[in-house]
């Protein structure tokens, strides 16, 4: 319960069900998943061709950065042009599916996928540029790298909520991933404080390989000049950075480390919320027992009027 | 339109929770209302394996908090994430080490600590959606307490920050779900409401949108006797397999209402194609058939002649219909009795709204008779009795909720967390009525 899935549930449940060889029945579902995805199930023509689309706010700001190119190499010959109203559509066609078992498993997987996958472009993109950057800055000393290479790759922007947005950016020796966050309740930014802080920690006291993480109430220096950052002064914005080592950015760990930090938001609230609900539990626990010791202080009753049974009235203990 | 996103529709229930988005034709997940957590060590004394359910708020008597090194463990440490809900709850639970909750019972949240952490990981894992871009509709069994609603809406508001509320009565949805039946000309909110689940059959008469409450009955006849019923008669039988899972497909798959007992047994005897056959798979491989005979109709009918079936509840389901709407006001009895919907999986019954409707137009037929012989030749002008049956009967609570929660009028019916801040938890006393007249 720790960590959130990275693919999502449901589409993975029908898919899982429509191929195991269940009759074919007509689907037609919206789904929704975070940051204001839209996912649409459908089966328009035929009950045994499903078209699974992906409506994603940011798509174009993740086209620019080579989303295409990541979503046709995932789905190749599936990719089919998009659906009225959605970004990016694939159709399966149920009598054509693969043979053994692990492999459609794999396909179901794949496309349950889908936003993470989409999402993942920049991140690909940013670690091309840095194997690419230190590749050039093996050939130069510290002192007499040129211009380019020392300062890095451009800051890759990906608006992916409305007002929050991730910012990647690529340099020889690191990658850098900064997350804009909003906190609209007082409550929720206390409880968001306390939290980064612990990813802020955790370097220091007990895992030394995490990538670092530093937060800050105004812009970094990473995001100046970029459009779109401001500085409110009101602190209603964070920014957290995510400094990943060269240790984080071989092809192996690739694909891990984009599906983590693409839930960093999601993970991050979850557990804001996670923690409101068992401060409640604590508080209903206490408040339970305060109750008790309420109940338990109240005062022996006193002398009073009985009645028996037909009506007349005594003083008991007299 | 800018994009918006759909609105959430959970409806959870005793047994099973609903939830999903507006505008779809069914819930996304189905699965029980249970959830797995740790279970407690040991507590005070020994029997630290005696595999007793964890306690949900153990008693932490007086030293509170701080007292014994437990609980500092917990302080830091994340047992309180270490839970399932759902169908892995239940998989959870015959394992070691997880003890099974039902944090809902007879339709009420019970517990409300158990009950934040399943809505905080439905809506995480499950729907995975950001409750603070999304609106929710939640439902409710009639007659629950104002203040259920509002812890409810504390945790709506407080914990998950959502952006907006409703909280709407499950017999409401269920006759806004009849609208798709092509029975139903006018869409009005009033309507005798049958909701059969598993656990009890509720009878609720709805004038306008609002809960007759007073008139409300409920019957303890339900899907779960139904199964108890097929189950005994199989073991009347001597059938080689009598499991209550055995009972519940022949339940569901074979049975049927029938017009008349009587003949339908002659029917029976006369032509033996009717007697199926039902293949179980034992575990360990081992397939047997069992044969099924007259619980096919003998099953639904307990409905309407429960003495069959059980000594203490004696009076049939179309009669008890009957005396809810004899005792609701006089000027809405026509609407009711004209619009009874069902609801719930225990009218699933092929025939079953059928045979309602022609044993309640019989009662209504004699009464009226009675009257007019009594009145000395005045003659009345019949009175419509019409029960209607519908495709989205099962989920027909949620169903009705992702009908409306798609209205583009849904979102100014909600609350808002500006205006819970405004006024406090009160606020969701008091909802405007949903689709109701001058609604869509």
């Amino acid at each position: 319960m720790l960590l959130l899935d990275y693919q999502n549930v449901l589409i993975e449940a029908v898919l899982t069900e429509r191929f195991s060889g269940a009759p074919p029945v007509s689907i037609d579902q919206t789904v929704s998943d975070f940051d204001g995805v839209t996912f649409h199930i459908s089966t328009p023509e035929t009950k045994s061709k499903i078209v699974v689309s992906i409506q994603i706010r940011c798509y174009e700001d993740l086209v620019r950065y080579g989303a295409e190119q990541v979503l046709n190499r995932e789905y190749g010959s599936l990719v089919i042009a998009p659906e009225a109203g959605y970004d990016f559509s694939i159709q399966v066609d149920l009598e054509n599916l693969p043979a053994d078992k692990e492999a459609r498993d794999e396909l179901v997987r794949n496309i349950s996928l889908m936003k993470r996958n989409a999402m993942a472009a920049p991140f690909e993109q940013a670690y091309q540029e840095h194997y690419h950057l230190k590749e050039e800055a093996s050939k130069f000393t510290s002192e007499e790298a040129p211009q380019g290479v020392r300062e890095g790759g451009e800051v890759k922007a990906i608006h992916y909520r409305e007002e929050e947005a991730i910012y990647v950016k690529a340099s020889h020796d690191r990658v850098t991933v900064i997350f804009s966050t909003i906190f609209r309740e007082e409550t929720d930014r206390v409880f968001g404080k306390v939290f980064i802080q612990e990813f802020v920690d955790a370097r220091r006291r007990a895992i030394q390989n995490a990538p670092q993480v530093l937060f800050r109430n105004d812009p970094p220096l990473e995001l100046q000049g970029v459009p779109g950052v401001k500085n409110t002064g009101t602190g209603e914005v964070g920014y957290v950075t995510f400094v990943l080592f060269p240790r984080h950015l071989t092809p192996q760990r690739m694909p891990d480390v984009i599906s983590h930090i693409q839930t960093f938001r999601d993970y991050f609230h979850y557990h804001i919320k996670a923690s409101k609900a068992y401060i409640h539990t604590r508080m209903r626990s206490r408040t339970k027992d305060f109750l008790q010791i309420l109940r338990r202080a109240r005062p022996d009753s006193e002398e009073k009027e009985r009645k028996t049974a037909s009506g007349r009235t005594y003083k008991a203990g007299s | 339109m800018a994009h918006q996103t759909p609105a959430v529709v959970m409806d959870n229930g005793t047994g099973f929770s609903k939830l999903g988005f507006a505008g779809n034709d069914s819930p996304s997940f189905v699965f029980p209302t249970a959830i797995a957590t740790k279970a407690a060590q040991g507590g005070g004394g020994g029997g630290s394996g005696s595999g007793r359910p964890a306690v949900a708020n153990k008693p932490s008597f007086l030293t509170g908090g701080a007292g014994p090194g437990g609980h500092l463990s917990m302080k830091r440490g994340t047992e309180d994430l270490d839970f399932f809900i759902g169908d892995e709850a239940i998989a959870a639970s015959s394992g070691p080490g997880y003890g099974l909750h039902y944090p809902i019972r007879h339709g009420q949240i019970e517990d409300w600590d158990h009950m934040e952490r399943f809505w905080s990981n439905s809506i995480f894992k499950y729907l995975r959606v950001e409750p603070e871009d999304h609106h929710f509709l939640l439902t409710e069994p009639p007659l629950n307490p104002p203040e259920n609603r509002e812890n409810t809406a504390e945790i709506f508001f407080e914990s998950f920050n959502c952006a907006g509320l409703y909280i709407a009565v499950q017999a409401v949805l269920a006759l806004a779900a009849s609208w798709t039946s092509s029975k139903v000309q006018d869409r009005s909110l009033t309507g005798t409401v049958i909701d059969s689940g598993d656990g009890v059959t509720h009878v609720i008469p709805v004038a306008e949108g609002y809960v007759i409450g007073s008139s409300i009955k409920s019957i303890p006849i339900a899907g779960r006797d139904i199964t108890y019923f097929v189950q005994s008669l199989l073991r009347d039988r001597g059938e080689p397999d009598s499991s209550l899972k055995t009972a519940q497909e022949i339940k569901e798959e074979y049975a049927y209402v029938c017009p008349d007992i009587v003949k339908e047994f002659a029917k029976y005897d006369r032509d033996s194609s009717r007697f199926a056959k039902h293949k179980v798979m034992q575990p360990g491989g081992r397939q047997v058939t069992v044969d099924v005979g007259y619980e096919r109709f003998l099953a639904p009918e307990i409905f309407f002649n429960p003495e069959i079936y059980s000594s203490d509840f004696l009076t049939p389901l179309p009669v008890v219909v009957d005396n809810v709407i004899q005792s609701s006001p006089i000027d809405v009895r026509r609407g009711l009795y004209k619009n009874i919907v069902l609801s719930g999986g225990s009218t699933l019954y092929k025939d079953f709204g059928r045979r309602l409707q022609r044993d309640i137009k019989q009662l209504v037929d004699a009464r009226i008779h009675a009257s007019e012989v009594r009145s000395g030749g005045a003659k009345s002008g019949g009175l419509e009795v019409q029960v209607i049956t519908h495709k989205r009967q099962r989920h027909g609570p949620w169903f009705g909720g992702s009908l409306l929660g798609q209205t583009p009028e849904f979102r100014s019916y909600c609350h808002t967390k500006a205006e819970y801040q405004e006024y406090g938890p009160s606020i969701v006393r008091r909802f405007a009525l949903l689709g109701g007249p001058g609604g869509s």
